[in-house]
């Protein structure tokens, strides 16, 4: 699962590298965080430690890293992949499975505040897509089941 | 100028409808060919369906692309994280025609297609690049000379660059250019272009985003910067609510933090109230007052030409 997602090439030149490090928000102010680690620990087939660490998702996804990486690959592609097998495994913080649901249940992160748009003399908000997105969701579903996902 | 779809994103409608208020209210003063369409969801967001689900996040980026693509229209939005969401997916799928077939074939049940023919703005580098700053100044009946600004980007505005390719992801200039049309000093500092931090709010790390935010708001505190200056309902939820928790707690830092649409409002003679600013939880007043105060002082020319052409005690 981890091959699909994540070049092993490339995280092997990252070893070699580093550079990003010093870009990183998250490397400079929260101890602890280093994916120099994860990326040493995936390329030597330890993964799995990682899984519940917070600090996979202490992350931010500000593209620092990739922005300055000669590869324009970035120490957030190893981050991510570890992300999201901890989700599948459903070990991911409470905060992130509230949000998920409420994005598969209604298409969105939150309903316009009507009162406020009224205070504001804002139009009616426009017509969800959120049928036609359930739809998509559910085609999704049925696909992967096909594949035996 | 071609029509453009304005994609407003959850977080403005669900939480800052000041920043919509705004935001349509400098869209009009400018007569720009803006439009409210049907059918759009949630972007999605990344670091939350991403994270979770690589093909439905693509899958829903993909339909709303899809929406404008319809219609011949172009987008805005005033949210980095929408725009840069929408621009990631459809840089990928014009990449990998394997996958946009894949993604197209689903979008086909329910009436859509992915082209990508839509291009894909963020409201700042739009303003800079289309509207123009000669179009701005024209529009200005005050400028704010005498202001010290801080910009914050925010990530997103301008990264991840390969998808967005509208400004130097390392090096930003355009926002920068927009305040010194506007008059202003854009402040050099060392955390300018340094993430808010919000996203450590949404993994309960409630302690840690207090700190992203504090680390840039002690910055400006101490080179005196008079307001923090931003386009993105994220980092504006960073930098006001939060600022505002730490003050309750009593550390105080008193940095007024407007929206790009609220300062170009300003510029245009509209009030803080029509604008919506009352709404903020850190008080704008401080910023408003300096302003006001700068307007009553004779200018630097009146002030010399009095000096040159006032009383003389030599003749
Ligand atoms: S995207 Fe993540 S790993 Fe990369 S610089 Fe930002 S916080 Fe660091
Ligand atoms: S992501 Fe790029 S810059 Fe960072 S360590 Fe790897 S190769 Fe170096």
């Amino acid at each position: 699962m981890l091959e699909a997602t994540l070049n092993m090439k490339l995280l092997e030149m990252c070893s070699k590298c580093g550079a990003c490090f010093s870009i990183c928000p998250s490397c400079m102010h929260i101890p602890g965080y280093d994916p120099r680690e994860v990326i040493k620990d995936i390329l030597d087939g330890n993964h799995e430690k990682w899984l519940t660490s917070k600090h996979i998702w202490q992350c931010l996804e500000c593209h620092h890293c990739l922005e300055i990486c000669y590869q324009h690959y970035g120490f957030e592609n190893a981050m991510t992949a570890l992300r999201t097998i901890a989700a599948r495994k459903g070990v991911h913080p409470a905060q992130v499975k509230r949000g998920w649901e409420m994005f598969v249940k209604t298409s969105r992160l939150g309903e316009p505040a009507l009162p406020a748009r009224k205070k504001f003399g804002l139009p009616e908000p426009k017509a969800s897509g959120a049928e036609e997105f359930k739809k998509l969701m559910a085609l999704l579903k049925e696909r992967r089941g096909h594949k035996g996902e | 100028m071609k029509e453009f779809a304005v994609f407003w994103g959850c977080t403005i409608q669900t939480r800052f409808p000041f920043i919509e208020k705004s935001t349509r209210t400098v869209l009009e003063a400018f007569g720009l060919p803006y439009r409210d369409i049907d059918g759009f969801t949630c972007c999605p967001e990344k670091s939350l369906v991403n994270n979770i689900d690589h093909a439905a996040f693509v899958l829903t980026a993909a339909r709303n692309v899809a929406l404008v693509d319809e219609l011949g229209y172009d987008l805005v939005s005033p949210c980095t994280g929408c725009v840069s969401n929408l621009a990631t997916v459809s840089c990928e799928l014009k990449a990998n025609p394997k996958e946009k077939d894949s993604v197209n074939g689903m979008l086909k049940e329910v009436g859509r297609e992915f082209t990508g023919k839509a291009k894909l703005h963020h409201l700042v580098p739009f303003f800079h690049d289309t509207v123009g700053l000669l179009a701005i100044k024209q529009k200005m009946k005050r400028d704010f000379s005498g202001m010290k600004i801080a910009l914050h980007y925010g990530c997103h505005m301008i990264r991840p660059s390969h998808a967005l390719r509208n400004d130097d992801p390392l090096n930003p200039q355009k926002f920068d250019n927009l305040i010194r049309a506007m008059g202003a000093e854009s402040l050099q500092f060392l955390t300018k272009l340094m993430c808010c931090g919000q996203g450590l709010d949404r993994i309960d790390e409630h302690d840690r985003a207090l700190h992203f935010a504090r680390i840039k708001l002690r910055e400006l505190k101490s080179i005196g910067a008079d307001a923090l200056v931003l386009c993105c309902p994220s980092c504006f939820l960073q930098f006001d609510n939060n600022q505002f928790l730490m003050e309750k707690e009593g550390e105080r830092f008193g940095i007024p933090v407007i929206y790009f649409t609220e300062l170009l409002g300003l510029s245009m003679g509209y009030t803080a109230e029509e604008l919506g600013m009352t709404s903020h939880r850190v008080d704008c007043e401080p910023f408003i007052k300096k302003w006001e105060s700068l307007a009553n002082k004779p200018s630097r020319e009146a002030a010399i030409e009095e000096g040159l052409s006032g009383p003389n005690l030599l003749s």
